[in-house]
């Protein structure tokens, strides 16, 4: 015999504005990583340095990326119930790796541009295109 | 200074239709039967819950209060799926500061009280929320997903090598009363099942289950005069990793395996793990995970996992068994009961009370390996009796 628990629904909402220039950016196209005097770079960014403590220099990522690995979740979460399925890779782009959506044929060791766009749910991230 | 394992019990993994509470009971019970003592002689208790899937949100002191400890602790740990060592580790070093002479480790995990899709989302948080599952939702199993690919395009894994994994668990756990997947399944009925995260497929995955598990620590003086038949912590070895999977040096290992192994290798004075140890328990959330966990632990070098269980080496007879009670595989892997499940299993196979499942024992030292997120905490315990 099972009772049925009262429903708890969980939203939260998330403190963005040290990082707000990330998220202002992928609106405009752009992904922004950051960069410590210390030499050590942060993607996903953060503004201050872990290490030295000190703030860290945001810095606009561009060019191509190399994929190091990647998968396609055919098997979807809530809060996804949107999409049947979607690749997801890493690629590097210089000192850093970045997270995004793929399509289905993308590889290991695929050149990549990355693109940002807001997806069917309304959350703006970053897109990979195989070139 | 010593410290000893005088009492271990495991509830039955699988789809239990009861309480947390009582789920905990039917490990703790078996476990103060094993040590022979009541809960008068324990101390302090450590209840280590990851407890986001159940309806009892802060499940330690209903936990604690069915068990019999109200008033001693509960200290409540939560390092996801390695929870279960952090209650062990907890346990050891509140009798090693002198605080107890008798603890007790409680794993417990109720996770089919939700849909399979709040579960993935659930565990999907176990990385960085904000930055990984918000955006990209990164499940569970398309985290290891991504250790899968990144290994076969370097190492030239294959899926029949992982399906390999899969096919050994459930043989062995056919034989485990207390394994939830209790079926034999050969290589096809792997590579045919539907795909959850490419290139894992449905039975490269551990099952959805509900478990729990306890381990009784005792000071090596309380064991003697208890005249207790220890099983004793030789090693502890621990480390952590970052929770942005793009922050990780590579995706083909686990750093904090390699260094939460070490750690343990030299406290416990092992450099030839696969001749000095006979038996390991390591962490197989999704086959690709104990391949991994093959080089990482030293059974074989980077990149040979693949090779080590085609060669039979991690099954009965070879360097060295891996997984023989079925694995978090086929047993079952309900979160924080795992690592002091991983206990139960070493102890028992160390006492050479493993039945139809019984290893070969010559140096009575074996291991257990307790990963939480992909890498994210790993635990690693050199037991010997």
């Amino acid at each position: 015999m099972y009772i049925k628990s009262r429903n708890l629904l969980l939203g939260h909402k998330i403190a963005v504005n040290k990082t707000e220039k990330y998220w202002k950016g992928l609106e405009y196209g752009k992904i922004y990583k950051t960069v410590c005097e210390c030499g050590r770079e942060y993607y996903p960014p953060q503004a201050e340095c872990s290490f030295c403590r000190k703030e860290t220099e945001w810095v606009e990522i561009d060019g191509y990326g190399v994929v190091e690995t990647f998968t396609v979740v055919q098997s979807v979460p809530s809060g996804f119930e949107w999409i049947k399925a979607y690749t997801i890779a890493i690629a590097r782009f210089g000192n850093v790796r970045v997270m995004g959506w793929g399509n289905e044929s993308v590889k290991v060791g695929d050149r990549v541009r990355a693109y940002t766009q807001k997806d069917e749910s309304g959350v703006w991230k970053v897109y990979f295109e195989v070139v | 200074m010593k410290i000893g394992i005088i009492g271990v019990g495991c509830s039955k993994f699988g789809v239990r239709d009861t309480t947390i509470q009582e789920l905990a009971f039917e490990a703790v019970k078996e476990a103060l039967d094993d040590a022979n003592i009541t809960q008068d002689d324990v101390n302090i208790s450590v209840v280590g819950s990851v407890g986001t899937r159940n309806y009892e949100l802060m499940p330690a002191v209903p936990v604690n209060e069915y068990c019999g400890f109200s008033g001693k602790g509960p200290i409540r740990v939560e390092s996801a799926c390695a929870t279960g060592s952090s209650a062990v580790y907890t346990a050891y070093a509140s009798i090693a500061s002198g605080v107890a002479e008798v603890a007790i480790a409680i794993g417990v995990e109720k996770m089919t009280e939700v849909e399979t899709p709040v579960s993935l989302a659930v565990g999907g948080r176990a990385g960085n929320y904000l930055w990984e599952f918000h955006q990209y939702g990164t499940t569970f199993p398309a985290y290891y997903a991504m250790h899968a690919s990144s290994h076969m395009a370097k190492y030239g894994t294959t899926e029949e090598q992982m399906a390999l994994v899969a096919v050994k668990a459930h043989r062995n756990a056919v034989k485990n009363p207390k394994a939830h997947l209790q079926k034999e399944i050969d290589v096809e009925t792997v590579l045919n099942s539907r795909v959850i995260a490419y290139p894992l497929k449905l039975f490269d995955c551990s099952p959805i289950s509900d478990g729990a598990s306890a381990v009784i620590l005792a000071s090596e003086s309380k064991v003697k005069e208890l005249g207790a038949d220890a099983v004793w912590i030789e090693g502890i070895g621990y480390s952590s990793d970052t929770s942005n999977m793009t922050r990780r040096e590579s995706f083909v290992g686990l750093k904090a395996s390699v260094e939460a192994s070490r750690m343990a290798y030299r406290m416990a004075k092992i450099d030839n793990p696969v001749n000095q140890l006979d038996i390991a328990t390591v962490h197989d959330c999704f086959t690709i995970a104990e391949i991994i966990a093959y080089e990482d632990l030293g059974f074989c070098r980077k990149g040979e996992g693949g090779r080590f269980i085609e060669d039979g080496e991690s099954d009965f007879g070879g360097k060295i068994p891996v997984n023989t009670f079925g694995g978090l595989k086929a047993k079952g892997h309900p979160l924080a009961a795992t690592g002091t499940a991983m206990v139960y299993e070493i102890v028992k196979q160390l006492r050479e009370e493993a039945g139809k499942l019984q290893a070969e024992i010559k140096n009575y030292a074996g291991l257990t390996h307790n990963i939480g997120g992909t890498g994210h905490f790993a635990w690693v315990f050199v037991l010997r009796r």
